[in-house]
């Protein structure tokens, strides 16, 4: 125990090592939150399975590789990256290993709506920042938030003034492009009152060997907001991803996700959502992995509130011999009265030694409730693939349509038809298996 | 209605009365003298001394649990006597020969043991406190070959059959109580069904945990050879104590090929009062391995008593084709904490698994369902359908549950479901409607969401559980 302990302090100096060099911001608060994560680093150490938040994901490969912050930046062209462009979301805040690009980005600043980096954006909008940045994830007990808080220093930053909607769906693109490299991507979306919005949050990779992404989203949706919030992890096939997202949906809200793991050797996403009175979400996933991935998401949805609404759909289609974790639970506080929550971890196996670990987890303080999860493991039916087979289609062309439209029924749920496509034809690429 | 509602919640402890029976009770405290001293007074063969003390060095080494989700001042393991046996007596022949004291305390847990015997023709090998009194139907079960007696008994008398079994399916170092147990574990039931039998009657024990400040650790093990198949049943009361009581049971149960064992609890001990003080703590580990092709191990459980139920009546399917089921009710109120479920092991092809919980609390209570669906590689063609539901009566009650599933390989079928509800309103005024006052409306209601389970129950077992639970909760709701 203490050897390892020793092994994950050594681990952590490392990765702080490039902390020292931030310049400190203008900020006294903002100084004083990293100061503390630097600190929180210092006490925590890496999770192994023997902590029960990780006991299914096994992260000793990450600790045993060395990253190191990005030290030179990659000036790249439009010509790049223009494939992971999505047509319709001409905003777009544009992120090169962890380091904001201007001359890739299309950011907006007009009518109080920012589109920018946290940099450009602190002057005009510290008040309304204090309260949520580095407050909506917990870090205290969260290593790998705390680190990226320790390397706080831009963001990006998204403010939607009072019954305002940005008609413009806003790509946030984080890019990758160097190896050994450590990046702490890092989000921060405060909806007003009134106001609506979709982002997508897109992470992406130009090379094959292994990075490390450690990032952390914060979303607040004041009264009567709506957020759309698309999460696409596409990482390169040696990466290791680990987010954090924390989401506070005030009264009458409505916060809409859907998050897609395609990529990556090694991810992990957890997604918080505290609901108040009356708020609703609906959180949706897909994880489609294959070879030896691992794709590992912990979701908490916190009715802390009475009359709120949640709905959540994971799916995970494994292949190869690789390994989806899902761990979703669902909490209903005392008082939160006529919560609504529904909850559904549907995971498909395509080969003999792919394998699943799910735990959807009620954990229900209110008597005035309806709470109802599922989970099934399995297979395609062989009725359906009878059916299909009937009408003419080979039992090969049978199933990949079969598993194609498993994972096409979250991508579907996606407002924004050219990002649907694009992911849906990943998926048929994915799932398609050769006669 | 929350009024009437509140007085049938506050039912208080009907079975609640000490019975003085001159108890021999062994000094407060646990080292290896007192596991020589349990094993000398019960004339153990060497190897079992070494097996308490082999299980006592590991117990040493390991830390209490503190993953279960529920909440009580830490345990003083030396204070604690951890051996009391009702005064050596010789053996009983017949009923007429048994204490008229212990007698009396049956009949007024309404088991007169007689009547039983003639009317639903069980055996009751009957455990007051830890050492076995009398035991009944014996030469009728001798008659087929089978062996039904206290542990102490088989240990004595049938040593090469314990020897082979014990700790096979739970090894000492399996859990903290399981090896705490398996060091002091002073009596309990020995069930061997011998090869094709199946046993001509449902097989009972009473469990009564007696003396004050007593833990108690029973043994009990069933073995069921190829072919054969049996219905056992366990019940407990326990009398109304302030301090509380620590009962850390280990059961172990063997299927080979072709058996059939079904194992039935109503548990009904002293769950503390309305304020949480005193109560039984009950941390057991309960598990079958179903070895042989074909066989099936049943597991249903009525969870009523005790302040705190920790256990996990578990299947381990190693056997082609074996079958694995688990039905449960686990009512919780005042300041109860349950943290119950089980395990379903998938090893064997084509091994199916069952699991039907309903949790239902009410007061201050918390009642978690904690399961775990393991389907390993091995296990093409498993199956396995769970079903848990909650009930949540008063808002100040907890339902929670914490289902693991694990599924390793692409040929098997895992459902789970779960939801958590209340009683309406709208059913109460429909049952109001028809006349039928809330009391009795509630008292359906929670019987027709047990039906699932008390469906399994042996027929007198599932009289006594649906009255249990009419008196625990019925109208509880407000």
């Amino acid at each position: 125990m203490s050897a390892s302990g020793t092994m994950n302090a050594g681990y952590l100096e490392t990765l702080l090592a490039g902390q020292p060099h931030l310049p400190a911001s203008p900020l006294a608060w903002l100084n004083a939150l990293r100061a503390e994560a630097v600190d929180r680093v210092g006490v925590l150490t890496v999770p192994t399975q023997r902590d029960e938040e990780w006991r299914f994901t096994d992260i000793s490969q990450l600790t045993k590789m060395s990253f190191h912050p990005v030290r030179t930046t990659i000036s790249l062209q439009v010509a790049d990256i223009e494939r992971f462009y999505i047509e319709e979301a001409t905003t777009r805040l544009v992120f090169v290993d962890g380091v904001y690009a201007p001359q890739l980005s299309s950011g907006i600043t007009d009518n109080g709506v920012a589109v920018v980096n946290l940099e450009a954006g602190f002057a005009a909008h510290a008040a309304a920042i204090e309260p949520y940045l580095g407050r909506l994830t917990e870090f205290s007990d969260n290593v790998f938030a705390a680190l990226n808080t320790a390397f706080l220093h831009d963001a990006a930053l998204i403010v939607v003034p009072r019954d305002t909607s940005v008609a413009v769906p806003v790509h946030l693109l984080f890019i990758a492009t160097q190896k050994d490299v450590v990046s702490y991507p890092r989000c921060l979306l405060l909806a007003g009152s009134g106001s609506a919005v979709t982002v997508v949050e897109d992470y992406v990779s130009l090379q094959e060997d292994a990075y490390f992404t450690n990032a952390v989203t914060e979303i607040a949706l004041v009264d009567n907001a709506r957020v759309n919030h698309i999460r696409v992890q596409r990482e390169g096939a040696k990466a290791f991803h680990i987010a954090n997202c924390a989401v506070t949906v005030a009264r009458a809200s409505n916060y809409q996700s859907v998050s897609v793991a395609f990529g990556a050797r090694i991810s992990r996403y957890n997604l918080n959502v505290q609901l108040a009175e009356e708020a609703e979400c609906a959180v949706d996933g897909l994880a489609l992995i294959a070879g030896r991935q691992l794709a590992d998401t912990h979701t908490c949805i916190d009715h802390a509130m009475p009359n709120a609404v949640s709905r959540q759909m994971h799916k995970c289609i494994v292949g190869g011999s690789a390994h989806a974790v899902f761990n979703g639970k669902i909490k209903v506080r005392q008082g939160a009265q006529r919560t609504d929550s529904r909850q559904s971890s549907r995971n498909l196996l395509l080969t003999g030694k792919a394998h699943v670990d799910t735990k959807p987890q009620l954990e229900i303080f209110a008597d005035d409730v309806k709470c109802t999860h599922g989970a099934t493991i399995g297979q395609l039916d062989n009725e359906e693939v009878f059916y299909l087979q009937s009408r003419g289609l080979s039992e090969t062309a049978a199933r990949n349509m079969l598993t194609y439209a498993f994972g096409a029924e979250i991508i579907e749920r996606m407002p924004i038809s050219s990002l649907k496509l694009q992911l849906e034809q990943t998926v048929l690429e994915q799932t398609t298996v050769q006669p | 209605m929350s009024a009437t509602l509140q007085n049938l919640v506050n039912q208080p402890y009907k079975h609640g009365f000490v019975t003085s029976i001159e108890s021999d009770v062994a000094p407060k405290g646990l080292n290896e003298d007192t596991i020589r001293m349990i094993s000398a007074k019960k004339k153990e063969p060497e190897w079992l001394l070494d097996f308490r003390l082999k299980s006592y060095a590991a117990w040493l080494k390991m830390e209490e649990p503190a993953w279960p989700n529920v909440h009580y001042p830490k345990i003083d393991f030396q204070a604690i006597s951890y051996y009391a046996a009702p005064k050596q007596k010789p053996k009983l022949k017949s009923m007429d020969e048994v204490d008229p004291e212990l007698l009396r305390t049956f009949e007024k847990l309404g088991v007169p043991l007689h009547e039983r015997m003639a009317l639903a023709g069980v055996a009751v090998d009957v455990i007051f406190d830890s050492v076995s009194v009398t035991t009944t139907y014996k030469h009728k079960l001798a008659e087929v070959g089978i062996i039904f007696c206290s542990m102490s008994e088989a240990v004595l008398e049938h040593p090469e059959l314990v020897q082979k079994y014990l700790g096979t399916v739970i090894p000492p170092s399996d859990n903290f109580y399981a090896a705490l147990n398996s060091a002091v574990f002073t009596d309990g039931s020995f069930c061997y069904i011998p090869k094709g039998v199946k046993c001509p009657m449902d097989l009972s024990t009473y469990f009564r945990i007696n003396t004050e400040e007593s833990g108690q650790f029973e043994r009990t093990m069933i073995i069921a050879e190829e072919g054969s198949s049996v219905s056992y049943l366990e019940g407990c009361t326990a009398p109304a104590f302030s301090s509380n009581q620590l009962h850390a049971a280990v059961v172990e149960l063997v299927a080979l090929d072709n058996a059939d064992i079904k194992y039935s609890t109503v548990q009904n001990w002293y769950a503390g009062d309305e304020n949480g003080i005193g109560g039984i703590y009950n941390f057991v580990t309960k598990r079958g391995l179903a070895k042989g092709v074909n066989s099936r191990i049943s597991w249903t459980q009525v969870e009523t008593g005790s302040a705190i139920t920790w256990k996990y009546p578990s299947c381990v399917l190693l056997g082609d084709n074996s079958v694995g089921e688990f039905y449960s009710v686990a009512v919780t109120n005042h300041y109860q904490q349950a943290d119950t479920g089980t395990k379903m092991i998938h090893i064997g092809k084509n091994t199916r698994s069952t699991i039907v919980s309903k949790g239902i609390s009410a007061g201050h209570s918390n009642n978690s369902y904690r399961g775990l669906v393991k389907i390993a590689p091995s296990a093409t063609g498993a199956r396995n359908y769970s079903q848990c539901d909650s009930m949540l009566v008063g808002h100040q009650s907890g339902a929670h549950t914490f289902p693991y599933i694990q599924v390793a390989n692409n040929c098997s079928q895992v459902e789970h479901e779960a939801s958590t509800s209340k009683i309406g309103e709208d059913q109460l005024f429909y049952f109001a409607q028809r006349g039928i006052n809330a009391e009795a409306a509630v008292s359906m209601i929670i019987n027709g969401f047990c039906k699932d389970v008390f469906q399994q129950l042996p027929m007198e077992f599932a009289v006594e559980a649906t009255a249990l639970l009419s008196f625990k909760l019925e109208g509880s709701v407000g």
